[in-house]
């Protein structure tokens, strides 16, 4: 975990968007290459947007090849309604840059079969390779897009209901009318985002100390999503000092001492390299499978795909009509009597081991 | 229509190109203000795009992106009341190919002040030159070619109903009296008063004319109900005949306080059906701020009485455009000389002002100097306000989405006084610029 401190929302804000913007430089992004950016609304991003922009309009930035994902969007409020995240999305950024309408992906909280559109969601990201950075900010209970407390930290993009409290909080954008605010919105689930390659979370104002301290100094907990942050490899919090009102000194003066040391050290808590260029272009041929109309086959899946994974495979059943696999030695099935009495590891053992993790 | 056909049809687009233009830095007139926000418009169908829709649903990214350096973006100017320009009187008998070609080089030239759409205006005159020259000035906009430049909203007559002591420079003798809606159609034609079809509507939009004389307060709702204007002036009216006049549907005063009655204070005339002492809706009204026709005050009073009402006109003469001089003036029968001098139009041998040489955006300046008006308020004079009175909201006169993309650039200058002043530095029409300073 990296936690940025900077003295007030508009240098913690540059920060996040020089950061942004040097991510993507450095990156190099291409039509064939593209940089995955996964992005926000709502107050805290708004000093982040407003500088990109700045420094798009200085020349110091391109979005042509970005793609960009939102977090998420409302359900049953027209798409150009002012308060609409693709209206707000447009307000602040992608009317001020060169982003390509092509590369925009806002889920649609209009369409026709909601669970569908959110699956397809998740085949876009995939699609796009993977979400480079996520851009989010976090709500004063510590929520993260629209995954509300008690929100499963193995969720994925899906139609979600809004805590009173948020319809109440947002209330004042729909003429403080609790009837007219939607109850309930499309959203990234909390593992899509930690799928993220790396993510970049901006928390701004004493009103967000509270879920801040949450999510650094206690475990991880569902009734405080962003605290999911703790299993991701490279996340990073960038905060102004009034978000740290409820940190430990103690806290507080570790992670600037870790800034000053890199710093002083010549680098910047930078990524792996791997990371900062994205993923190399497979140099294997992909293997396209035609989705079979089957209705017992949804997805069929490789099996160890699924066992190698600590979460759940997938919140839709999956079955597969050929025989699981037994572990088994390839020396069982040559057939040779001098390869079996090797003592490599046995099948046997091995389907116990399996069955005791299981349990 | 004799000059229906346009001039140069719009080329089709290069290769991927989509025609649209992107304003952005820039301060645009929304309502009572002027807001930085982006305007996009569309050259192909001549009018302002739902940007937020173009880019999510139709995918596209402007051809042009025009930083404006935070200048002034507002819709183009409204001109209620012109009756020539740049040496061409439109109250003029000609062949038809020489008053249409007339026409045109007049759209051309009168686009580059600012003025996107106007009322060609004809003043009394005897029935044969309605009749040869209406069919020229009827509305001209539909096949949205920017190189036509300016367009005609329909033609406004001025006259020849009016009263004869009211007739300001308006020859006597050929002034009438209306007793029924014949007596209209007889001196205007039949086919300019109406129209079956309705793509094309009809040449006269608006008509000036004294309610009190012969029945024509009887005629308005006629008038109306064609989608014509009524507008009351160039009367004797008292108070009591032009609420009459307005009660029947007149929506209009042509130069207010000029070829009328004045106020007084025991009949307020015209000027007191802005009191809405009747409970009537309020009539728009005509005003000449050129410095000769109104003193600045009565101008402020007028705004004052009713804002929304408050339309600016020039009331300007074919001499707008010309060099100082005495210029000959055929007026009905007889010939007379006006001499110009500056903005100043004076009847040769008199001092009777003959009409007005100034173009609108002087008329603009004039008002934001002399009332301290925001510029909000004086550019709505000529674009919003008239195209409300025109039944024209939402397609002229403003910059919401949808509307035509007819659009003046300006740049604001301040003098010592601490008083703004336009100047126009661009004119777009249909979404192509057609002008620049």
């Amino acid at each position: 975990m990296r936690l940025i401190i900077r003295d007030n929302a508009e240098t913690a804000s540059s920060y996040v968007a020089n950061y942004i913007i040097d991510r993507i430089r450095h990156f190099n992004p291409t039509p064939s290459h593209p940089f995955v950016l996964g992005l926000p609304t709502g107050s805290s991003p708004l000093g982040v947007y407003r500088i990109l922009v700045e420094k798009y309009k200085a020349g110091l930035i391109s979005f042509e090849n970005v793609v960009t994902f939102n977090m998420d969007e409302y359900v049953g409020i027209f798409r150009d309604h002012p308060e609409s995240y693709h209206s707000f999305m447009w307000k602040h950024f992608f009317s001020h840059v060169n982003v390509n309408p092509n590369n925009v992906h806002i889920l649609n909280g209009n369409a026709p079969n909601l669970e569908a559109e959110c699956v397809e969601y998740e085949n876009k990201i995939k699609r796009a390779g993977g979400i480079d950075l996520f851009l989010g900010g976090i709500g004063e209970d510590g929520h993260i897009a629209f995954n509300e407390p008690g929100s499963s930290l193995a969720s994925r993009t899906r139609v979600k209901t809004l805590a009173y409290d948020t319809i109440l909080a947002n209330s004042r954008f729909f003429d403080n009318d609790v009837d007219k605010v939607p109850k309930m919105a499309l959203t990234v689930g909390v593992q899509t985002i930690l799928e993220a390659r790396e993510v970049v979370i901006i928390i701004l104002g004493a009103r967000k100390s509270l879920a801040l301290q949450k999510c650094i100094e206690q475990g991880v907990n569902h009734m405080w999503t962003l605290s999911s942050l703790q299993l991701h490899p490279h996340p990073m919090i960038v905060c102004d000092e009034d978000a740290t009102l409820e940190l430990q000194v103690k806290t507080v003066k570790y992670f600037k001492s870790i800034e000053k040391v890199a710093r002083e050290q010549g680098f910047e808590q930078i990524l792996p390299s791997s990371i900062r260029t994205g993923p190399a272009p497979a140099p294997i041929p992909k293997t396209v499978v035609d989705e079979v109309q089957s209705p017992t086959i949804l997805a069929p899946q490789p099996m160890t795909s699924r066992l190698l994974r600590a979460t759940p495979a997938t919140e839709y059943p999956v079955r597969s009509v050929s025989p699981d696999l037994i572990p088994d030695r390839m020396a069982d099935r040559v057939g040779n009597p001098d390869l079996i009495r090797r003592l490599t590891p046995q099948p046997e053992q091995q389907h116990q081991r399996l069955a005791s993790v299981g349990a | 229509m004799p000059h229906s056909l346009p001039s140069s049809p719009k080329s089709t687009l290069r290769n991927g190109r989509n025609g649209i233009t992107k304003f952005t830095n820039c301060r645009i007139l929304r309502g009572k203000s002027l807001v930085k926000e982006d305007l996009w418009v569309d050259s192909v169908t001549g009018k302002i795009i739902p940007s937020q829709a173009a880019f999510y649903d139709d995918l596209i990214l402007p051809d042009d992106v025009i930083n404006l350096g935070g200048r002034i973006l507002s819709p183009g100017l409204i001109e209620c009341q012109l009756n020539g320009a740049f040496g061409f009187n439109f109250s003029t008998l000609l062949e038809p190919a020489a008053y249409a070609k007339k026409i045109r080089e007049v759209n051309k030239k009168l686009v580059t002040t600012g003025v996107t759409s106007y009322m060609p205006t004809i003043t009394s005159q005897r029935s044969e030159i309605y009749k040869s020259a209406l069919p020229h000035l009827g509305p001209s906009g539909d096949y949205h070619v920017a190189e036509d430049g300016a367009e005609s909203v329909g033609a406004h007559v001025e006259g020849p109903f009016l009263s004869p002591t009211k007739n300001g420079i308006h020859n006597v003798g050929v002034l009438r009296q209306a007793d029924g809606f014949e007596d209209l159609e007889g001196c205007y034609g039949v086919d300019n008063l109406y129209s079956e079809d309705g793509y094309r509507p009809a040449a006269v939009k608006m008509i000036t004319a004294a309610p009190e004389l012969g029945r024509m307060t009887a005629l308005i709702p006629e008038l109306t109900r064609r989608g014509i204007i009524y507008s009351i002036g160039h009367s004797e009216a008292t108070y009591e005949e032009a609420s009459a006049a307005v009660g029947a549907g007149a929506t209009m005063i042509t130069h207010l306080f000029n070829a009328m009655r004045p106020l007084h204070h025991r009949n307020p005339g015209i000027f007191g059906v802005l009191g809405i002492a009747e409970s009537q809706p309020r009539p728009w009204f005509g005003i000449i701020a050129d410095g000769e026709h109104l003193h600045p005050t009565t101008i402020k009073i007028a705004f004052n009485a009713h804002p929304d009402g408050f339309i600016l006109v020039t009331d300007a003469m074919h001499l707008v455009g010309l060099p100082d001089g005495t210029y000959p003036w055929t007026n009905g029968d007889g010939t007379s000389g006006i001499v110009k001098k500056g903005p100043k139009l004076i009847l040769e041998g008199s001092d009777r002002i003959a009409g007005s040489s100034i173009t609108l955006i002087e008329c603009v300046n004039n008002f934001l100097n002399w009332t301290g008006a925001s510029i909000p308020q004086a550019l709505n004079a000529v674009t919003s306000t008239p195209a409300a009175m025109l039944g024209l909201q939402g397609i002229k006169g403003c910059l919401k989405e949808g509307a035509d993309a007819d659009l003046v650039v300006f740049s604001e200058n301040v003098n010592l006084l601490g008083r703004s002043e336009l100047i126009i530095d661009e004119v777009w029409k249909f979404g192509s610029k057609v002008f620049s300073r």
